[in-house]
């Protein structure tokens, strides 16, 4: 049992890659995703709000299959990659729905009265909106990204050698599943319970700072 | 594609029959559990709060993948051997348990402390305390996000592939090993998902913009 | 609730009759919040029929008091006396049962009314005579009515309470804590949230109250209605009671520089 400890910490850093690679594809894409959600041309913005929607209601695992397994007739994704796109475009949609939350807090004012000084949309954007916006966004961003870490264990099933994928094995190989899983288990709160004290202390600091 | 996924479809709403008995036994169970765990947090009692608040970020903490693993192949060896369908009931509504405590210890916190006096100086005991007076009011702020975690469950279903569960994603996914058109059974399969869950997110923004008002 | 009647003529500034133990006996009340002292062994003799007025400055402790006379704050140390009997054992450690039968015979009025938002007004008189008292529903509305009736609110009994003026809420929360049968009724600061005029029908309403015998301890900040309808006046500041007395002598001819300083700032304004 105590021989598999390690083992099983040798699956953190995959967890952990999937969490921030998906993450940080979710955090690049979801910018202009929001922007064509928020965009005064119609069709872009029903495409944006059909990807958000879409996305959203398809579960994660669903979106592992079809990257690995549904893809895999036309190009063969290594799984940890597959895993990483397939929960990248999922975390795309979610945050894209936190930055607009985001960019819709700040008061219409700021873009007439920044347009009025004669700034580009492009500056007004990342000037003035966003910088005020990102206090809105971010904490659900965080929370969503310690939602993220859970989530990544779906990448298993299709052989992503990640913690739970490995719990997996131990147990294939005769171990009791019992403390193997619950092991696992304690490794991903480990992880998780870190991050989410400090997407709450995150919070309340922004909370306190807007509030002054 | 339209006539295969025809062809498909049966198959497919067999498996939707299992994901939706899973998500209504799952909440059948785990709202129940979830409002315990919400009174045991804001309970008096040291000892009571603090277990339950260890349970739930145990809950919340793991990640429901490993908590079905832990109850499907884990259990055994403790003795207790669930089928797949029963594991995934299990784990699911002790997840929805963990999650659904803070709406309801949201909601029982947004009852204002002084109706909670006013009972008390009334001399009503505990339980019509939360009975009349907590629960009703605080009813109103928990409906509209337990809808929308309802969703949430009926996707977490979907988790019971891992352990072999007949559910949605895994009959597409045995329709996909047979035909090898994996691509074209799991989008309608994940269409399905999609459709379900929009329909009910819908329904439930419908509700809460009118309750707003 | 007639011979409280005959000893309120008698004026009430503690002339008791000596077989009889006070109704209401706060003994040595001290309570403290995260060691610093709200209540300093508070001691305090009610009779039956008593109206007595807590007046001081706020954070004076009044409103504590009063909360701990039922029980809604516990206090550190002392006794509660009702007709001579403790109702707690243990001060700081009252039983179920105990603040159950102490609260059946204690009824409260809150600053903020306090009435629940989602039943109609005459469910918020009804329900708790229902669970508390075991009436029957038709026998709890019955007495609802009558109550809301007295306090002139019977055309309101279908309506939400959110639909009631400020004023029109306070006196059906007055009606919800009658329609209990209590000897004792405590009130804070019962039109602290009201325009003066709203809060003219409450003290209306409490003045009827007084006049047909129950004992009342009121928190307040109306000083003309201290003066006017109460039989004794506790000024109290810093946790103790400063003076207290017949409401002519506490008004008229405060002994304590503290009590003069205090209704001299109140009485300019």
């Amino acid at each position: 049992m105590i021989e598999a400890i390690p083992f099983l910490l040798q699956g953190l850093g995959t967890t952990v890659i999937i969490t921030f690679g998906s993450f940080l594809i979710g955090a690049f894409c979801a910018v202009p995703l929001a922007l064509a959600r928020l965009s005064d041309i119609a069709p872009l913005r029903w495409l944006a709000t059909a990807y958000i929607e879409v996305v959203r209601g398809i579960p994660p695992i669903a979106w592992m299959l079809v990257l690995f397994y549904g893809l895999g007739r036309y190009v063969t994704l290594p799984p940890l990659l597959a895993a990483c796109l397939a929960l990248g475009a999922v975390s795309t949609a979610y945050l894209a729905e936190n930055y607009r939350a985001g960019i819709q807090a700040v008061a219409g004012g700021q873009w007439e009265g920044a347009g009025a000084l004669g700034l580009s949309k492009g500056d007004t954007f990342w000037r003035v909106i966003a910088p005020q916006g990102i206090g809105v966004a971010l904490p659900p961003s965080a929370s969503y990204a310690v939602g993220l870490l859970k989530d990544s264990a779906v990448a298993s099933v299709i052989g992503v050698s990640d913690i739970a994928f490995r719990a997996l094995t131990l147990n294939q190989q005769g171990n009791p599943g019992l403390p193997i899983f619950l092991a696992a288990g304690v490794v991903y709160m480990v992880v998780s319970v870190p991050m989410a004290v400090l997407a709450r202390k995150a919070d309340t600091f922004i909370r306190t700072r807007s509030a002054v | 594609m339209f006539e295969q996924w025809i062809q498909w479809l049966p198959g497919l709403l067999t498996g939707l029959q299992t994901s939706l008995a899973v998500t209504g036994l799952s909440l059948l169970l785990g709202l129940p559990l979830g409002l315990l765990f919400a009174f045991g947090m804001i309970s008096r009692t040291r000892i009571l709060r603090q277990a339950t608040i260890l349970i739930v970020e145990l809950g919340r903490g793991i990640p429901l993948l490993v908590v079905l693993y832990v109850v499907y192949f884990g259990l055994p060896d403790g003795g207790i051997v669930l089928e797949s369908f029963a594991a995934a009931v299990v784990a699911i509504a002790f997840n929805t348990g963990a999650y659904t405590s803070e709406i309801f210890r949201a909601g029982l916190l947004s009852v204002p402390r002084g109706h909670i006096e006013a009972a008390q100086s009334l001399g009503l005991n505990w339980t019509d305390e939360a009975r009349y007076i907590v629960l009703p009011q605080a009813l109103r702020a928990i409906v509209p996000p337990l809808m929308s975690y309802s969703v949430i469950v009926f996707q977490a279903t979907s988790l019971g592939y891992a352990i072999a569960l007949p559910e949605l994603l895994n009959s597409a996914y045995q329709i996909g090993s047979v035909t090898f058109e994996f691509l074209s059974v799991f989008i309608l399969a994940g269409l399905i998902y999609a459709a379900l869950s929009i329909v009910v997110s819908r329904f439930v923004d419908a509700i809460h913009s009118k309750t707003a008002h | 609730m007639i011979d409280n009647q005959q000893k309120r003529t008698e004026g009430a500034a503690g002339t008791t009759d000596a077989q009889k133990a006070p109704q209401l006996q706060p003994k040595d009340i001290h309570k403290e919040f995260n060691g610093n002292t709200v209540l300093s062994d508070i001691s305090l003799d009610v009779n039956a029929g008593e109206v007595v007025a807590f007046i001081g400055p706020s954070g004076a402790g009044k409103s504590t008091l009063l909360r701990c006379v039922n029980y809604l704050e516990t206090p550190s140390s002392g006794d509660l006396l009702i007709d001579g009997k403790p109702t707690v054992k243990i001060a700081s450690k009252p039983t179920r049962n105990e603040l159950m039968n102490l609260r059946r015979q204690v009824g409260m009025v809150f600053q903020s009314f306090n009435l629940f938002p989602h039943i109609s007004v005459l469910r918020n008189v009804a329900l708790p005579q229902e669970r508390v008292l075991g009436r029957s529903r038709k026998e709890a509305e019955e007495r609802a009515m009558e109550l809301l009736t007295r306090v002139g609110l019977g055309d309101k009994a279908d309506a939400r309470p959110s639909k009631c003026s400020g004023g029109q809420q306070q006196r059906i929360a007055i009606a919800r804590a009658l329609a209990l049968d209590p000897e004792i009724m405590l009130f804070d600061e019962p039109t602290s949230a009201l325009d003066p005029e709203l809060g003219g029908e409450v003290l209306a309403v409490m003045q009827e109250l007084a006049a047909t015998g129950m004992t009342m301890l009121v928190v307040t900040h109306e000083m003309s209605f201290a003066r006017r309808v109460s039989d004794r006046t506790v000024f109290m500041a810093d946790g103790r009671i400063v003076e207290q007395g017949a409401p002519e002598q506490v008004f008229g001819a405060p002994r304590e520089a503290r009590t003069k300083k205090f209704l001299e700032a109140v009485l300019e304004r």
